[in-house]
């Protein structure tokens, strides 16, 4: 809340034009305290002077009161003259001290007057409020104000930014505040030279915003600036490009991060097994809906673990798919090994049973999902910007990959279910018991698939329908990568993510689906096996 | 040739068939329009209208059967050439209306005129002609596969894969048909229908016509289906099913085989939407989603997948459950559908119809088995209970 | 070189330097095989062998890497597919009997009869009293005549052998190629299957691939031993089986 203020006084007073900049230089060393009192006395003419007089202490306490000042909300008691805050609060008024902000008592409402007040005043206190956060002691403060001129540029400010530049020790915020000069200049009288060096500094600064400042700027400066424009606005371009590129990629992998998480379950249970499994989607729906109830629980009874809530859930998910793939495995799909396609259909009726189990215990509307603190917000990176929450997906799915990948190929387990897939009379002469292998391979793929729903519970709608969402999805990037082949998976998901997100802007989302579905039906035409396809005699019987 | 070719398809059971559906295509709008409204043998035009809609929906699940049953292409795909069939009726049935839409323009439908179209996309110029649309009606679908399994079959994409992008494809188009700029009303589809060839849709008089076509329709179906299937054609499609590559090494152009028949069948379930689409008075994107085409798959198993008969009584079966559950016992329905889901493809794999001509064919060919030790035998009776299968 | 061409003048087909690679695993490698037209050939050798990949190159169904596949002299087999190769004249009997087990044994042979093929032809073909008379034929050279409206499902391990072999009679091949036609069978039925093919031999080429050495020798025809992906020796069965490299690659073990 406390930021939002900030900003929003840090806006008005970029906006607003600054009447008369010199008075923030004038009047220095007065008592902070005095000055303000001295309203209470003022006419408008003397409390412009008095305001000039405020902003010169550089003193960032006043700012509270400067706004209330222009709110309406400065009040003198009329019993000594001193000035404070006041808010209503009954029938009395909340007395604050204006510069200290230490709470004053109340007062009634008859025992204090209002400060008058009108706009060509109120123009002069942001002014003079911009001046005091660009000179605040607290750094952040000043690279705020800075920013905020940024975004919104008025040659207005430019003496005030001068002066604040030139009293600026960090690197940082001086650095931001000579490009918000620069900025300001573009739109002030200074001479041509001074503009040209500032089309340097912005062109620098680079960005989209200084793409839209540059063409802004262009038709009102002297046409001898043209070329220096549009060579800057070249130059900014081509960088950006380059980070919309890498914003692109990253959208792309964000969204194959999600596409391998949907999957890579079926990746085991399709392309190991080779049963078709429909409703995989639906274990994927169980994850979330495991997550749903385990953050019900803990809201109830450890309010405290909240943040842990997604730790929790992963073990529970896991086991909770597991144990209904383990079923759907014994119950129905071992009677149909070799017939794919009555698997595929009788894992469809499992599908409609489980999506109307869900709908009839949960309803048919969205649950909310909440998401821990580390996962929100979002950080830059150059001229991009990163979600937390896709960051930690694409690094879980990664996880995953690799925790499945070890578990396929060095473990005792990975090795019977390879040995099963290969060659299951030999593996059971062998001693292996093939059945159970299946039935464990399932409830691995299904337990995947659940754990893959704990991290799309944070991106999606947590609903009956979410596996339906993804099921076709995951089969095309299973068929796309090759079946019977992780790496296959992780390649066909992020290519098949990437793509989508190149297509999106120039086509649109949906038909960029469309597209990459019918490049995928005419890839599998040309390599029927998909990218990473085992060859040979074997495949073929 | 020819003449062979229909008498073939002539066979007992089948003109039984035939008889039937179009006693009951000639019965019910009889019923309908000839009883008055509170005799106990009037069939309410609702009623009319929602057993129309299952002889559609059994056209479609014969279209089907043609491919997988007897060809063993799972298509999944199935229902975006119904909805293609419908909408081609569809765009008819919205030019039938003319300025007596909501905003009166004369040539555009209401969405075009939403949507601010200036003119008539390309596409849809000639289908204020019945002929016409009628013909889009076989053709689009009939391309559409054309299209999509010269590419498929050719590269011999088979089994699991061609579900899955038959799927695909039905998916894309769910997609493709929502966007409003596609020029098909967006996810609203097209409705408000006012006439027919000159007659109102709504009137009872239409709808027993309706009624009549589709049984009419599904008849000519069922006819062109069992010529096929009994042709030399026909076995070689089933060889196709149970050996391919058998198939192949005997010098057949198993894709041309595949083809042709997916193609017949597309067309089929077109023809299928078409009739659908006055019946119900509406067509929109969702008829393209993939849980449809599955849901067709189900009615052709429950019936008997390599019957002819098998599929349309599960289409109506199934259908007439589905009417029941979800008006009296809405949530059991889906439960019921899954669990049938299941049980059909454990416990009953070749379906009611298969099932039962199973044990009948099993004696039969004994039988046969023990005339051919006195000579060659009857060698018509024994082919017929064979191509039955 | 000039031996060679006058191989191939007379040669009914002719493989030479073929090699096709799975993964880095050569099945076949720079294999050369003739036969001639008339000639009735058995192939040995042990598993992996390359036996059945260089069926597939034969008939179409797997492409060689390099190296000529000429039938007839003229005509590059690797340039076509199985329907065609099929329709030129060469028929191929699985390793496990393949017929249309849901189709009578007469429809078996219906199917496989050299008529027109086309999609519309099939459709509205009718049987005329020559085919009639040729499937008879057929199911009197295969023994099934008492047989012939039974499915095919019905039948035992060999009839479906010999149903196979049928279907590739009607066929009208130039060339016959059979996988371990008597696996499974009983001693009995391998010799009556040796007879068969002996007397089919006499009006086209058929080669054998076979591991069961009494039946070769029963044949008493030309061997060729293959071991890793090419040619180990040729000759008569007592040749080739005292061909030291023969034994240890193969009978030794």
């Amino acid at each position: 809340m406390k930021i939002k203020f900030f900003l929003r006084v840090f806006f008005l007073c970029v906006v607003s034009a600054l009447a008369s900049p010199s008075y923030a230089q004038s009047g220095a060393g007065a008592d902070p305290r005095s000055l303000i009192d001295a309203l209470s006395k003022a006419d408008f003419g003397e409390a412009e002077k008095l305001i000039g007089q405020l902003a010169a202490t550089g003193d960032a306490r006043l700012v509270p009161a400067l706004n209330a000042f222009s709110e309406g909300d400065l009040y003198f008691r009329k019993s000594d003259n001193l000035v404070f805050i006041g808010k209503v609060s009954g029938s009395s008024y909340e007395l604050t001290d204006p510069v200290t902000g230490a709470s004053a008592g109340q007062a009634a409402k008859n025992a204090v007057t209002k400060i008058k007040i009108n706009n060509s005043l109120r123009r002069v206190i942001r002014s003079a409020m911009g001046g005091l956060t660009l000179m605040s002691p607290d750094r952040g403060i000043r690279l705020q104000a800075a920013d905020a001129v940024l975004r919104s540029p008025s040659a207005e400010n430019l003496e005030l930014l001068e002066t604040a530049i030139s009293k600026e020790t960090d690197g940082e915020v001086k650095a931001r505040m000579v490009e918000a000069r620069a900025v300001s200049l573009l739109s002030s009288d200074r001479s041509i030279d001074e503009k040209r060096a500032a089309i340097a500094t912005i062109k620098n600064y680079g960005g989209r915003n200084a793409i839209g400042i540059l063409m802004g700027a262009s038709a009102s400066l002297d046409p001898s600036l043209k070329a220096d424009v549009d060579a800057a606005i070249a130059s900014i371009e081509s960088g950006q490009r380059l980070w919309d590129i890498g914003q692109n990629v990253w959208y792309g992998v964000s969204l194959g991060s999600v596409l391998l998480l949907a999957a890579i379950g079926l990746a085991i249970t399709f392309g190991v097994m080779g049963i078709i499994n429909m409703a995989h989607g639906e274990m994927v729906m169980l994850g979330a809906y495991s997550t749903f109830v385990v953050q019900q629980v803990i809201r109830d009874s450890a309010p405290g673990l909240f943040d842990w809530s997604l730790a929790i859930a992963l073990p529970v998910a896991f086991l909770v798919t597991g144990a209904v793939g383990l079923v759907i495995e014994r119950g129905v799909i071992r009677f149909l090994y070799g017939r794919p396609l009555e698997t595929l259909l009788a894992t469809w009726g499992v599908s409609l049973i489980l999506q109307q189990t869900i709908r009839s215990i949960f309803g048919p509307t969205n649950q909310e999902v909440g998401n821990p603190s580390w996962m929100s917000g979002s950080f830059p990176v150059g001229g991009m910007t990163i979600t937390w929450n896709r960051m930690w997906i694409i690094a879980f799915s990664l996880s995953i990959f690799v925790a499945l990948l070890v578990v396929m190929k060095k473990s005792s387990f990975g090795l019977n279910m390879r040995a099963v897939t290969q060659n299951r009379r030999m593996a059971s002469s062998m001693g292996i018991k093939t059945p159970w292998v299946d039935a464990f391979t399932f409830a691995l793929g299904s337990g995947i698939a659940g754990i893959a729903g704990v991290a799309l519970s944070q991106i999606d709608n947590v609903s009956p329908n979410l596996g339906q969402s993804y099921i076709i999805d995951s089969f095309m990037v299973v068929v796309f990568g090759g079946v019977g082949n992780l790496w296959g998976t992780l390649v066909g998901a992020l290519s098949l993510g990437v793509l989508n997100k190149f297509l999106e802007p120039s086509v649109g989302a949906v038909l960029g689906k469309i597209l990459v579905l019918v490049l995928i039906i005419l890839f599998i035409q040309k390599r029927p096996r998909g990218l990473f396809a085992l060859k040979g005699r074997a495949v073929e019987a | 040739m020819i003449s062979g070719f229909v008498f073939r398809a002539l066979e007992g059971r089948i003109v039984t068939a035939v008889g039937i559906i179009l006693a009951i295509g000639i019965l019910v709008p009889a019923l309908n329009l000839l009883t008055p409204a509170d005799s106990a043998l009037h069939i309410p035009t609702y009623v009319m209208s929602l057993f129309g809609k299952y002889l559609c929906y059994a056209l479609l699940a014969l279209a089907l059967d043609l491919v997988w049953g007897y060809c063993g292409i799972l298509s999944l795909g199935h229902g975006a050439f119904f909805a293609l069939g419908g909408y081609a009726m569809g765009m008819y049935l919205m030019r039938q209306i003319g300025p007596r839409g909501v905003y009166g323009n004369p040539i555009l439908p209401d969405f075009m005129v939403f949507l601010n179209y200036k003119e008539l996309p390309w596409f849809w110029h000639g289908f204020d002609w019945f002929i016409f649309a009628m013909a889009m009606v076989i053709v689009v679908p009939g391309l559409l596969a054309f299209i999509f399994g010269w590419f498929a079959f050719r590269s011999r994409v088979n089994g699991v894969y061609l579900s899955i992008i038959t799927q695909a494809m039905t998916y894309a188009l769910l997609l493709a048909f929502f966007r409003n700029d596609m020029g098909f009303g967006g996810n609203n589809g097209l409705t408000d229908f006012k006439d027919i060839l000159g007659f109102s849709v709504q009137a009872d008089g239409t709808r027993a016509v309706l009624f009549f076509m589709s049984a009419l329709m599904l008849s000519l179906c069922l006819i062109l289906a069992s010529a096929i299937v009994r042709s030399k054609f026909g076995k070689v499609l089933v060889g196709v099913r149970d050996a391919e590559s058998r198939v192949r090494f005997l010098g057949f152009r198993v894709e041309n085989i595949k083809l042709f028949t997916f193609v017949v069948s597309a067309m089929m379930a077109g023809i299928a939407g078409a009739l659908f689409v006055p019946q119900v008075g509406i067509i929109n994107p969702g008829e393209f989603a993939p849980a449809n085409s599955i849901e067709v798959v189900v009615w052709t198993a429950v019936g008997g997948r390599g019957t002819l008969i098998g599929p349309i009584i599960g289409a109506i079966l199934v259908n007439g459950g589905k009417s029941f559950f979800t008006g009296a016992f809405p949530e059991i329905w889906l439960f019921a559908l899954g669990g049938l889901f299941i049980a059909v493809t454990l416990f009953l794999p070749k379906g009611i119809v298969g099932t039962i001509q199973h044990g009948f064919k099993a004696r039969k060919a004994l039988k046969a088995a023990a005339d051919a030790e006195k000579g060659r035998g009857d060698a018509t009776t024994v082919a017929q209970a064979q191509a039955a299968e | 070189m000039n031996m060679i061409s006058e191989t191939r003048q007379k040669s009914l087909l002719y493989l030479e330097n073929v090699s096709v690679s799975f993964d880095g695993f050569k099945a076949l490698n720079s294999l050369s095989f003739v036969v001639e037209p008339g000639e009735l050939r058995a192939i040995i050798g042990p598993n992996g062998a390359g036996k059945t990949t260089m069926m597939d190159i034969i008939t179409g169904k797997t492409r060689p890497d390099t190296g000529t596949v000429l039938f007839e002299d003229t005509i590059d087999l690797t340039k076509k597919d199985e329907a065609d190769i099929a329709q030129l004249g060469i028929g191929r009997k699985f390793q496990k009997p393949t017929v249309f087990e849901s189709h009578t044994v007469w429809d078996n042979l219906e199917l496989a009869l050299n008529r027109s093929r086309g999609v519309f032809a099939t459709l509205f073909y009718t049987l005329s009293p020559e085919d009639k008379a040729r499937i008879g034929e057929i199911l009197e050279t295969i023994r099934l005549t008492h047989r012939s409206q039974e499915y095919a499902a019905n039948l035992s391990h060999g009839q479906k052998q010999w149903l196979e072999i049928g279907m590739l009679l009607a066929q009208e091949p130039k060339l016959l190629l059979v996988d371990e036609p008597v696996a499974g069978m009983t001693d009995a039925e391998t010799a009556e299957t040796a007879v068969l093919l002996k007397e089919i031999a006499k009006t086209r080429s058929v080669v054998v691939v076979e591991h069961d050495m009494g039946f070769i020798r029963e044949l008493g025809v030309k061997v060729t031993c293959l071991a890793e992906g090419s040619v180990l020796a040729e000759g008569s069965i007592d040749f080739v089986s005292n061909d030291p490299k023969v034994i240890e690659n193969y009978l030794g073990r």
